[in-house]
């Protein structure tokens, strides 16, 4: 037997996990001295009240979970004599793993049996999201593990997003994009667009003045990157902008059909804390990740 | 002999380190640009060195590991900044490693500073790469590589420096921030000199140390630079020394990694380590008084340091204006603009511009003063944005005069259209025609519109405009009258089909007070739904408002 778990951090929320047996392992923000953890330190996550925060000028920080932490999580099922496959956000934009793989060596003298995999969905939130929840398909429909593991070998970098910034103050802070530069000057009224890119970081790509076009260029992205939408899951995740994001999602339905499955979530908190508020996204399938 | 190190030798030779590095400090303090600056790393890293090196002997204890550890304990004690405190930590490493010996060879020596340089990454909660860091991990692990049975302390300093100074040229492909400042890491080159005077002391005999003073309270802070408007974004630079006290905790279960973790919920660029029963911590917070009551519940405070680094932000800019000049970093692009106001000014050098020429409708700046900007810029190419139509000429009579660099005058007519130019232009990887037309496309369609002052009465356009009535006019066409600045700039608006443009941005004059401002923006967000309009303080003189369509 193998279980499945992914982390808080790829928009995945209990509700989510527990549609395809996902266990869920919770990536912690801090601000205040307080360090939250997502889905444990609360049930629901009140996106509206935690952007306006941001909005009223918090800055939250994040942190890696430690090595114990990953033991509490995993030891119950190589106890149980199970495998593990993580499917985790993108390395690229953490340390946290190095703790994972010190906890999973610790537990493997301890089991020798187990046997712990990983799938670096190289990307965060709604991208990987898209990702999760592919995978979690194949699992409910009984897919081997070599199965998902060779799918995931082409088809993680057949996933993209593009979203847009609204402030650009709080990715500053936590330097994870690395388009971005005090050249890039501030926003007045012109929103940056990211995009999460083969290496699983993410990058600048471009500028759109005002709300209208930065929505325009969103569905343009998914026109001529996209490939196979609607066979796919398509995710809208937005920072405490849902009428926005219902606006998105009427302009792809228009363009690919009234039926497009299209489904919305608020952006988890951790990668909110980067990226800040008023920020809208897309992830779909699409052409290899360049 | 030349082939061990001991005690006194070693203390020689951070004397050594410490003196070069005051000689040199001012090169580095002015390549201090990252990432958020926390104070002038020369300084910083001086301090920290020169109270390890003048830490007062102790009864004839001389030996390696009793000098080493008495060093590593001084700066402790002294170290400021994030670069201070990971050069302290670089020593400790090293004194951890030359622990009780009365002697070292020089393959025991490498092995310590290779100490030196896994604590300084122990003590840091994120390492960065391109910093202090990678160069001096690259440098040891390259000279002691290098060590074989013939090798020299000379000949190990030798190679040590060589790929400290090769390490260091690469930092700005490691970190962007360097990069586009043109510059190399400040703390990576404070190691150079450090080392280059810890070389020169294996030569000479004793080194004599000058009182160069370790005050920073003659550190000039120009408190202007946060004023009653001012956001704080970067918040405080908190530095102190905090002895655990056994009154408040049981000492023995203190776990540095969970008091760290601490820290980095209050704050970031933590980085803090433990000493016996002292704490040092480094750590930007917003709220250091949240800090400072967390950490009392551990122990009481040795010392204490907390700077405003929006200060020190600033005072950093321009420094770093002046390094373009002299490091002879040639830039591809460079800005130059024309606006007058406070605000307007800023706003254009948060949108990269390098240099804002003080001018505009009422003080239409010489060809004289756009050559005085040239002069500050080393780039290839630079766009000049006149933002009036009376200061093209000038502009352009200026590039025709100037050959340093090829010059490109975008002909913006208007304050609105070199925002709007500025803020999209993306120059990267475009030649200065590109660059030129992209500008000039983004120009396409925007309107600019103002609010001043009649100055008589009279009759235009159909308007009948008493003076002392505020105007609203668009590329020379009076639209609007009215006592009430506020209206008449709501008028010309509406006669300008302001809801049919995507952003309306709203430039507040230096005689508009926030109320108007506020008035204004209220009715503007009221009746334009499907605009989205953005407010700042330009602080430009004559036009009460300037209206910028797009």
């Amino acid at each position: 037997m193998f279980v499945i778990f992914t982390d808080s951090d790829t928009d995945t929320t209990p509700e989510i996990a527990k549609k395809y047996g996902y266990h869920l392992i919770s990536m912690p923000y801090s601000y205040d001295g307080k360090t939250i953890f997502p889905y444990e330190d609360f049930t629901e996550f009140q996106s509206k009240e935690f952007y306006d925060m941001l909005r009223g000028g918090v800055l939250p920080t994040t942190s890696a979970i430690g090595k114990e932490k990953y033991i509490e999580y995993f030891e119950p099922f190589f106890k149980n004599g199970d495998d593990i496959l993580y499917v985790h956000f993108s390395e690229a934009m953490t340390m946290t793993f190095t703790n994972m793989r010190a906890a999973v060596a610790e537990l493997s003298e301890k089991y020798p049996e187990a046997h712990f995999y990983t799938i670096d969905t190289k990307a965060i939130t709604i991208n990987s999201l898209v990702i999760v929840e592919e995978i979690g398909d194949m699992y409910i429909s009984g897919k081997s593990l070599e199965e998902i593991l060779e799918w995931a070998k082409t088809e993680v970098l057949c996933f993209s997003a593009y979203f847009f910034v609204d402030d650009l103050k709080f990715f500053k802070r936590s330097g994870r994009v690395s388009g971005f530069t005090a050249a890039m000057g501030t926003l007045i009224g012109v929103r940056p667009v990211i995009y999460i890119n083969a290496e699983g970081k993410m990058v600048s790509i471009g500028k759109e003045r005002g709300k209208r076009n930065a929505l325009l260029s969103l569905l343009r992205y998914i026109e001529e990157n996209g490939d196979n939408v609607k066979d796919h899951h398509i995710v809208i995740g937005h920072t405490d902008v849902p009428e926005e994001a219902e606006e998105l999602a009427s302009m792809v339905r228009e363009k690919f059909g009234a039926d497009t499955n299209i489904e919305i979530v608020p952006a988890n908190p951790t990668a909110g804390s980067h990226c800040g508020p008023n920020c809208l996204g897309i992830g779909f399938h699409s052409v290899k990740r360049v | 002999m030349d082939r061990l190190i001991n005690g006194v030798l070693f203390e020689n030779m951070v004397k050594g380190g410490a003196e070069n590095l005051y000689a040199n400090k001012g090169i580095v303090n002015d390549l201090n640009v990252f990432p958020i600056p926390d104070g002038d790393t020369g300084d910083n890293m001086y301090m920290t060195i020169d109270s390890g090196a003048s830490a007062p002997v102790q009864d004839g204890k001389n030996s390696l590991g009793e000098v080493s550890a008495r060093i590593a304990h001084g700066m402790l004690l002294g170290a400021r900044g994030n670069s201070g405190v990971i050069l302290s930590r670089i020593f400790a490493g090293i004194a951890a490693g030359l622990k009780d010996l009365e002697d070292a060879d020089i393959k025991t020596f490498g092995e310590a500073l290779k100490k030196g340089s896994a604590e300084a990454y122990n003590a840091v909660s994120v390492p960065v790469e391109g910093t202090i860091l990678t160069v001096f991990r690259d440098a040891v692990s390259y000279a002691g590589g290098r060590i074989n049975e013939s090798t020299t302390l000379d000949g190990y300093f030798t190679d040590l420096i060589m790929e400290l100074r090769r390490s260091l040229e690469r930092t700005p492909d490691l970190l962007d921030v360097l990069k586009e400042a043109g510059v190399v890491d400040s703390g990576g080159a404070g190691l150079v000199y450090i080392a280059e005077g810890m070389q020169h002391a294996l030569h000479g005999g004793e080194i004599t140390r000058t009182d160069h003073g370790t005050s920073s309270g003659a550190k000039s802070v120009n408190v202007d630079t946060f004023t009653s408007d001012s956001v704080l974004e970067f918040g405080y630079c908190t530095e102190f020394l905090m002895r655990l006290q056994s009154s408040k905790i049981d000492i023995d279960k203190f776990d540095i990694n969970e008091f760290t973790e601490l820290m980095k919920s209050l704050g970031d660029s933590v980085v803090s380590f433990l000493d016996g029963t002292i704490v040092k911590v480094h750590v930007h917070t917003m709220t250091p008084g949240v800090v400072l009551n967390e950490v009392q519940k551990y122990g009481e405070f040795l010392t204490l340091k907390i700077e405003n680094m929006m200060l020190q932000h600033n005072e950093t800019v321009i420094e770093n204006r002046f390094e373009f000049r002299r490091e002879k970093v040639r830039k591809k692009f460079g800005v130059v603009t024309v606006a007058s106001g406070k605000g307007l000014t800023e706003m254009f050098r948060s949108l990269g511009a390098d240099e804002v020429v003080d001018g505009g409708q009422s003080m239409n700046p010489a060809s004289g003063d756009f050559i005085d900007a040239f002069e500050k810029i080393n780039a290839d190419c630079i766009l000049v944005f006149p933002n009036n139509g009376n200061v093209i000429l000038a502009a352009m009579q200026a590039a025709d005069m100037y050959d340093k660099s090829v010059i490109k005058v975008v002909p913006t007519k208007t304050v609105g259209e070199g925002y709007s130019a500025l803020s999209m232009l993306d120059t990267e990887g475009k030649t200065p025609n590109e660059a030129v037309e992209e500008a000039k496309e983004y120009t396409n369609g925007v309107v600019t519109g103002f609010v001043s002052r009649a100055g008589r009465t009279t009759e235009m356009d159909g308007v009948s405009i008493v003076a002392g009535d505020y105007i609203g006019f668009s590329d020379d066409v009076v639209y609007s009258d009215s006592p009430d600045k506020c209206a008449a700039a709501s008028v010309l608006c509406d006669r300008l089909d302001a809801g049919s443009y995507d952003v309306l941005l709203l430039l507040a004059g230096k005689d508009c007070t926030d109320e108007e401002a506020e008035r204004l923006y209220n009715e503007l967000n009221g009746k334009y739904k499907d605009t989205e309009i953005i407010m700042q303080n330009g602080g430009q003189p004559l036009h009460d408002f300037i209206i910028v369509l797009e």
